[in-house]
């Protein structure tokens, strides 16, 4: 009696992880499909041209903001077109946030004088905790670097305490669209971005009234879009982020033509190139 | 060349790391012969911040001043190092002939420099681990925008940036053939927004 039941526990214990390590392989092999089907997906044309649009900016660190802010002058960014502008810096960077201010002050505002006040001066800088300070330790990073995740999950939902009130134009707390280049805060961003999307997305698939589409002039499926711009300094290797980021970023810019066409895998988007971005 | 004009070769080794092996390749004998060969007359090195003692002791030992050109050097400036790349232009009413800016292999100096339009040498730091920075070093010498060199061949490269001096191309490059109606950044954002046009 006792042998018996303790064989149909023991065959039941084996189903139990069969059906488990099974489940677990289809969730990541639907994961990998759902990453496949978005890449594929082109943004409709839908959104009205004088729309208001929120940017969010994630400076890395020296080197990086430093060629992101030449970037954004070079593509001489329409302060009229996105309206509204976050800066992302981590902790103890003060030279990503005086470049920031420096950029807004000096640059938007002189050469944007004519546009509307309300587009000028609408912008928000806000530190998020480094995912891992120089010399820290490897046993400590991975907590660090989750607390770096939460701070910008709560970024991208509008809740960080940083975060001013936005204008009262915009209905949803979402940036409109993310661009980074790079490095580790980057990869959190863009994660983080991916991760409320498919939330959003699953939410709207078992609650259909609040499906997303149905709210005329935002649609939270097409917000959040991830823009990441490998670094000019890379000719020929991609730079760590961008490996990670290769199959998460919506569009991935290389400035040099070695590392065009490059996917994660089969089917995958691939890495464009377009010509020297920065000035 | 009256004896007035000013000629400066401007060397920074940046911010980050530490870079011995280049200010004595700048500070050493041959070079400054190399300089004064090609009419130049001062010397200003960025050393960084931990490179002071070495910085003046190896500019002790050019103290009798056989090349005739003056050295100076300063740890770094937090404003950024336009000013001292702008005094590496040619400014003919200031009696300032074209200079040379010698600089590590970042990209923040590199692009700088290619902004204002002045030669560049750029020297790749052989202690750093990962090498690409070379890798772009020696693509921007073969586009025709830098001299790229190793800290050994510094006086060699000298010559070479008179060369390239004289065919200098325009910073930032021109997009192809087919001229876009915008910058790519900007078109790509706009696609990504999704904005009716």
């Amino acid at each position: 009696m006792m042998a018996e039941w303790l064989s149909f526990s023991f065959s039941f214990l084996c189903w139990g992880l069969v059906l488990g390590g099974v489940a677990a392989i289809v969730i990541v092999l639907l994961l990998f499909r759902a990453l496949t089907i978005s890449h594929h997906a082109a943004v409709p044309k839908w959104r009205l041209k004088n729309s208001p649009a929120h940017l969010l900016v994630v400076l890395g660190s020296g080197g990086h903001t430093a060629e992101m802010f030449s970037m954004l002058r070079r593509m001489e960014l329409d302060p009229s077109r996105y309206t509204y502008r976050t800066y992302l810096v981590s902790s103890g960077d003060n030279f990503s946030a005086a470049k920031a201010v420096e950029f807004e002050t000096d640059y938007l505002g002189q050469r944007y004088q004519t546009t509307t006040k309300d587009a000028r001066g609408s912008y928000t800088i806000v530190t998020v905790p480094r995912a891992r300070r120089v010399h820290q330790s490897y046993l400590t990073a991975p907590f660090s670097t989750l607390q770096s995740f939460w701070a910008c999950l709560l970024v991208l939902r509008g809740l960080h305490p940083d975060q001013k009130l936005r204008p009262p134009y915009f209905t949803s707390p979402y940036p409109d669209i993310v661009l980074t280049n790079g490095p580790a805060t980057a990869v959190c961003v863009i994660l983080a971005a991916r991760l409320l999307r498919l939330y959003n997305y699953l939410v709207a698939i078992f609650e259909p009234r609040r499906k997303p589409t149905s709210s005329g002039s935002t649609r939270s499926d097409l917000q959040l879009r991830t823009i990441f711009v490998e670094s000019w300094a890379r000719v020929t290797t991609l730079s760590l982020s961008g490996k990670i980021l290769l199959p998460f970023a919506d569009r991935f810019l290389v400035q040099w033509p070695a590392l065009g066409g490059k996917q994660m895998w089969k089917g995958m988007r691939k890495t464009e190139y377009v010509g020297t971005l920065v000035d | 060349m009256t004896s007035t004009t000013m000629k400066l070769c401007f060397v920074t080794v940046g911010a980050t790391a530490s870079f011995h092996l280049l200010l004595e390749a700048v500070l050493d004998e041959s070079f400054l012969e190399a300089l004064q060969k090609l009419d130049y007359t001062h010397l200003l090195v960025q050393y960084g911040k931990d490179s002071r003692a070495l910085f003046e002791e190896l500019r002790g030992k050019h103290r009798s001043g056989k090349h005739g050109i003056k050295i100076e050097g300063f740890d770094f400036n937090t404003a950024g190092l336009d000013s001292e790349m702008r005094m590496a232009q040619a400014n003919p009413s200031d009696e300032r002939a074209g200079g040379v800016i010698i600089s590590h292999a970042g990209s923040g100096s590199i692009l700088g420099a290619l902004r204002l339009g002045v030669p560049l040498i750029v020297v790749p730091n052989p202690t750093l681990q990962d090498n690409h920075q070379e890798e772009l070093a020696q693509q921007l010498q073969k586009q025709g925008y830098v001299v790229s060199s190793s800290v050994k061949e510094m006086a060699a490269a000298l010559p070479r940036v008179e060369k390239l001096r004289a065919n200098m191309l325009t910073w930032p490059p021109v997009s192809g053939v087919g001229k876009k109606k915008r910058p790519p950044l900007e078109q790509v954002m706009s696609d990504e927004m999704g904005f009716l046009d």
